[in-house]
């Protein structure tokens, strides 16, 4: 299998934004296709979890194609839930790797910010099993269910679930990228109001807007794809096997190092999927960065802070530089990218290997994307 | 607190591997293996349970859900009236009402009960009597609009 490079990357600030998701899109192509070099690519990958129903938009590759002025450019649009810019990572890279395509702008985003919460909510509680969305069941209501169980089996703290979130507010302040740029005290996080019982507010992630792009190239630049992978677990999470762990993080991850032919012991920094703040230490440990159960003790003791041992979202993860569906899975490679390359001013740290996982749906189609300096 | 209603639940079952699901579904999700009817004992224990203060339209809230396994093995979701005194672990009765499930606890003087009911005839009536009485008390809870 041939080398997959990234030879550019690129994103527009994430929170409220008024202009259209085409434009943000075009924003984060043009800056990740100006630092490659290249003017146009053999092939776009665009993704976007729901723009029918966030703007009643369709044929959405088209779309964005033709407003960059790439009319020409074959273009297709991924989607799988909340990790489809990290299936467009996946999609982009399997199109270099097999020959069919040399250049291929990844690009990603959506557009939320314009509708109220609730309707959010229920547009987003799509990706649910039919079935437990009848009762009522969000993702935060999963989150929830999964965040009890977790706690009653392992012991962690509310303490630590809420420290994950000081620490990535923390990192956020120092990246001009993030939604939110303010710090939260952990008092204020545990006191925060309950959303879905023992989750508070501060451990959910806010609805923004914002895109994300990457270049993959077959020639050679300051970054290479090591490894990257997919798992899958049953839609319904009430025939899971495990609710402690995500099965889908575990096969991606376990794939991704397979190609990388190297293990969790070379990662030196990760972005991972806090869309709950829970979630970054399930994500720690099914990954192999953490043995089980040490995460949250990890996280109070500041080993994953921007200073500590591996520095863990240090964009500010989806907790706090947020999370546009479509954008996010692109935009966690960005990071490392930055920070592979020295570009993350006031929030860089010293690493040459980076991981990043997303999780689609409540974890039903999750990816994990290993990336290595040249 | 009116004596615990016990439903039987219809689910599937697949025939390779075991699994049961609630609702019954067409195929095992973990093999492509047409799945057997069954019919399920609304007797479980709860794996894990939420209270939401934001549900989605349509629901009321604090809105109660948990995560319950049946005896049978298949796992479901279901609405509650409170999860005070509930645990992880905690035994609960599934009743349905107009096809939506509902956990109440079992206590221990609940347990007895079902215990005498399996023995005889007029455990059966009473138990009848109850759950007319019950369903009555359950209908309308926990939901704003109907189906």
């Amino acid at each position: 299998m041939a080398s997959v490079w990234i030879s550019g990357a690129g994103m527009t600030p994430f929170g409220r934004r008024t202009q259209s998701l085409p434009d943000l899109m075009a924003d984060a192509a043009r800056a990740a296709l100006t630092a490659s070099g290249i003017e146009v690519p053999d092939a776009i990958v665009v993704a976007t979890m729901n723009p029918e129903e966030f703007l009643g938009e369709g044929n959405f590759a088209s779309r964005i194609a033709t407003h960059l002025g790439f009319a020409y450019v074959p273009a297709i649009r991924v989607e799988t839930a909340t990790s489809s810019g990290a299936a467009a990572i996946f999609a982009g890279f399997t199109a270099v790797a097999s020959g069919t395509a040399r250049a291929v702008l990844v690009v990603g985003g959506e557009r939320m910010t314009h509708l109220p919460t609730p309707r959010v909510s229920e547009i987003i509680g799509r990706s649910i099993d039919p079935y437990e969305r009848s009762y009522g069941a969000t993702m935060p209501a999963l989150a929830g269910l999964i965040t009890r169980a977790l706690m009653a089996r392992s012991g962690l703290s509310a303490r630590e679930i809420s420290q994950v979130a000081v620490k990535n507010h923390a990192n956020a302040v120092r990246n001009p990228y993030a939604h939110f740029r303010a710090p939260v005290a952990l008092a204020a996080v545990m006191a925060s109001r309950l959303v879905a019982d023992p989750l508070r507010l501060f451990h959910c992630c806010p609805i923004s807007d914002g895109a994300a792009a990457l270049v993959l190239t077959a020639s050679r630049a300051a970054v290479r794809i090591a490894g990257i992978g997919q798992g899958t677990d049953a839609l319904a999470v009430r025939h899971r096997q495990e609710l402690t762990s995500f099965r889908a993080t575990q096969a991606a991850a376990k794939a991704a190092f397979a190609m990388a032919g190297f293990g969790a012991d070379r990662v030196e920094v990760a972005e991972v999927h806090d869309a709950f703040t829970p979630f970054e230490l399930i994500a720690l440990e099914d990954t192999g960065l953490f043995p089980p159960g040490a995460a949250g003790r990890a996280t109070l003791d500041g080993e994953t802070a921007l200073d500590g041992r591996l520095p863990v979202n240090p964009s500010g993860g989806l907790k706090a530089r947020g999370h546009p569906l479509g954008a996010t899975g692109i935009a966690q490679v960005v990071e490392l990218v930055w920070q592979l390359t020295g570009q993350a001013a006031d929030r860089q740290v010293s690493a040459h290997v980076g991981l990043a996982q997303s999780i689609g749906g409540l974890a039903t189609n999750n990816f994990v994307t290993l990336v290595e300096a040249a | 607190m009116p004596p615990p209603v016990i439903d039987q639940i219809q689910g599937s079952r697949c025939p390779q591997c075991g699994t049961a699901v609630v609702p019954p579904a067409r195929f095992c999700p973990w093999h492509p293996v047409a799945m057997a009817p069954v019919s399920l004992t609304g007797l479980g224990e709860i794996v894990t349970f939420t209270t939401l203060h934001s549900p989605p339209e349509g629901f009321r809230s604090p809105l109660h859900i948990a995560l319950v396994e049946l005896q049978g093995g298949a796992r479901l979701v279901c609405h509650g009236e409170a999860t005070r005194g509930i645990r992880i672990g905690s035994r609960v009765a599934i009743e349905a009402v107009d096809r939506v499930y509902y956990f109440a606890h079992l206590g221990a003087l609940d347990r007895a009960r079902l215990f005498w009911r399996r023995a005889g005839r007029r455990g059966e009536r009473l138990e009848a009597i109850a759950r007319s009485w019950a369903k009555r008390l359950w209908k309308g809870r926990g939901r704003d609009t109907g189906e």
